[in-house]
């Protein structure tokens, strides 16, 4: 199952009054639930226990396996509830921004200081769009396209691990 | 008293850890690559951190990565566990000015053993037998024959900017020495560039036998008796066993003496093992310290009835040996331990991918410790070890029969592993008998391939009478 067929499955579920949906397709199977506290959360049998503490609507892409094994466990996506009107979250050309290393996430150069992004804001690629503190070193996070910002993930202060995803971008 | 402990290694270490932080009622934190997303160790683990993809280098080698996840989840202290950077002292002195507690030997003192003409020199002086060799190159044909009288035959000649075989020589006469030496010096030189020869102690059928070191931060060590490892294949352990079939108890008494007293004066801390190897005729001769746990730890523990790895992580806490052991160390009974690895048995080729049944064995005397589990993946970019297989018997012929029984039980379907090959060593008389060495398992493969090779012929034969 792509990323993509998962993505349709979701703007199903979101844009109709559907309450859950599962299909199995195979030995892949997904299972998605609409509930009302709208948490993150990428549920796996078994289940390694994510680092996130996203408490924001968002919707979390599902990990590709790098070498090709077979998906043995239920990837269950936990979704927001759908569209308030705002940007649509399950939009295919939506790239996200991961984190390239484990660390801090800041959202501006110094607290207090003006964030270096927010939501709605074009950047070109090079544009910085965050700090990340690993062992007490300020790594500039630089966008690698152009684009707009349309969602962030993570809060100021809030550790990320490799790979968290920490902003959608719609490319140009 | 540590609240939270990091992981900084995978697979069935980790887990072991994780099993022994959570008998102290210590919390874990699992680290892993983005291979291992779905590991036993990160599913047990309290908190999980992703730190990289999944080469080695960037994940569970990426000190920035491992200290970053340490600070962020506000950890007391980090395991290393065996291999990765278990025994990198950067990383031991990175952890220590992050406030961060190593749980393991002093970084200096890593550094110490690692540097291997330093270990053997700090050995000698307090007494530990090593490996006899002259001091440096030999100039002449005259010295090498002085050394190697000093030394007693046979002696190896070695290249010293080399290894690999070439620019080795077997020496077993003095008459032949000469002849060597140029033979030895001419290849060094074609191969190496260099032709520097140096001479050492050469033991036919060596022996390797090991001690495990545990000690505390107020200045207590104890040796928790020795280990026999001699059935290995191109330096790489297959068989471990505890007690050694050939060690006295004179012996390891007076070993145990030296050493303890050897690694008290270098200031040695937590857990680590002293490697030898015996030569026939029983004398011990030093090779090396590895500052860490070791793979093989479990038949140790088996016999002596100590949790090793909780040691370590009571150690670090600052408690006393006397408090940890609870007593004088005796050994009981005999432990046999088989790495079970994902290889083709007899070509050894690498094995990874999904485990499609599993069947763990168990039973009186059965201990498995692994990360293996149905529809798990064992990824290629890590080493091949998939589980540890350890029984334990009143005596040798106790444990070997169990760990039949159990190498029977044990199914793996998905992959090959080296089952059929423990089950056909331990079946084997001369393993049996425990006349084993480090040249064992080249004599065990020929056998099988010569009997292979009969059968084969056997078979036309019976063919071409029909």
């Amino acid at each position: 199952m792509t990323v993509e067929e998962i993505r349709e499955l979701i703007h199903l579920v979101t844009s109709t009054g559907v309450a859950e949906l599962e299909v199995q397709r195979g030995e892949n199977r997904v299972w998605i639930k609409r509930t009302a506290p709208v948490v993150t959360q990428e549920v796996m049998v078994p289940a390694p226990p994510v680092y996130s503490a996203a408490a924001a609507p968002a919707i979390a892409a599902v990990p590709q396996q790098g070498a090709g094994a077979a998906q043995q466990a239920a990837p269950a996506v936990q979704a927001a509830p759908g569209g308030s009107g705002a940007e649509d979250l399950t939009d295919p050309s939506l790239q996200p921004v991961k984190a390239p290393i484990v660390g801090t996430f800041y959202e501006a150069a110094s607290p207090g200081a003006p964030p270096f992004v927010s939501v709605g804001d074009k950047v070109k690629q090079g544009s910085v769009l965050c700090i990340i503190e690993s062992m007490k070193l300020m790594n500039e996070i630089e966008s690698e396209l152009a684009g707009t910002v349309v969602k962030k993930l993570v809060e100021n202060g809030q550790p990320v691990e490799y790979g968290e995803t920490l902003f959608l971008i719609k490319p140009n | 008293m540590f609240k939270k402990i990091l992981i900084a290694n995978r697979g069935e270490i980790a887990l072991r850890v994780i099993c022994a932080a959570k008998d102290l009622g210590i919390r874990t934190v699992a680290v892993y690559s983005e291979a291992d997303r779905y590991s036993l160790h990160v599913r047990f683990a309290d908190e999980a951190i992703c730190i990289g993809p999944a080469k080695s280098a960037r994940s569970y080698l990426n000190i920035p990565s491992v200290i970053s996840a340490a600070e962020i989840t506000n950890v007391d202290a980090i395991h290393p566990g065996y291999g990765f950077l278990s025994e990198n002292a950067d990383f031991a002195e990175v952890c220590e000015t992050s406030g961060i507690r190593f749980i393991g030997p002093p970084p200096d003192v890593t550094r110490l053993m690692g540097l291997k003409q330093r270990a053997r020199a700090a050995m000698k002086e307090h007494g530990v037998p090593i490996l006899p060799g002259s001091e440096g190159i030999l100039k002449s044909p005259e010295e090498a024959l002085e050394v190697a009288a000093e030394i007693g035959y046979p002696v190896i000649l070695k290249a010293s900017a080399g290894g690999g075989g070439r620019g080795m020589r077997v020496v077993r006469e003095a008459e032949e020495l000469p002849n060597l030496l140029a033979q030895a010096q001419q290849e060094a030189l074609a191969a190496f560039s260099c032709p520097d020869i140096y001479c050492e102690k050469f033991i036919e059928r060596p022996r390797h036998i090991e001690f495990q070191v545990i000690a505390d931060e107020h200045g207590d060590v104890e040796i928790l008796g020795e280990r026999e490892c001699s059935v290995q294949r191109r330096h790489q352990k297959l068989i471990e066993e505890a007690p050694s079939p050939v060690m006295t108890p004179e012996l390891r008494e007076s070993t145990i003496k030296v050493l303890r007293e050897a690694l008290r004066s270098i200031g040695y801390h937590n857990a680590g093992t002293v490697e030898f190897l015996m030569d026939p005729s029983g004398k011990l001769y030093f090779i090396e310290v590895n500052a860490r746990i070791q793979v093989e730890h479990p038949v140790t523990e088996s016999i002596t009835g100590i949790d090793l790895v909780k040691a370590q992580i009571r150690v670090a806490m600052g408690e006393r040996l006397a408090d940890i052991i609870g007593g004088p160390v005796t050994l009981r009974g005999h432990a046999i331990e088989c790495r079970i690895n994902a290889e083709h048995p007899e070509t050894f080729a690498p094995s990874p991918g999904r485990i499609k049944a599993l069947n763990l064995p168990g039973g009186i005397g059965v201990r498995v410790d692994t990360a293996a589990y149905t529809d798990g993946t064992i990824p290629p970019y890590y080493d091949s070890l998939i589980a540890k297989l350890i029984t334990f018997g009143r005596d040798r012929a106790e444990a070997v029969a169990r760990m039949q029984r159990a190498l029977d039980l044990f199914i793996v379907e998905g992959i090959h592993t080296s089952i059929p090959l423990h089950q056909r060593i331990m079946a084997d008389a001369e393993f049996q008998a425990g006349q084993i060495d480090t040249h064992y398992i080249q004599r065990f493969l020929e056998r099988a391939k010569q009997e292979k090779a009969a059968e084969v012929q056997n078979n036309v034969a019976v063919l071409d009478a029909v």
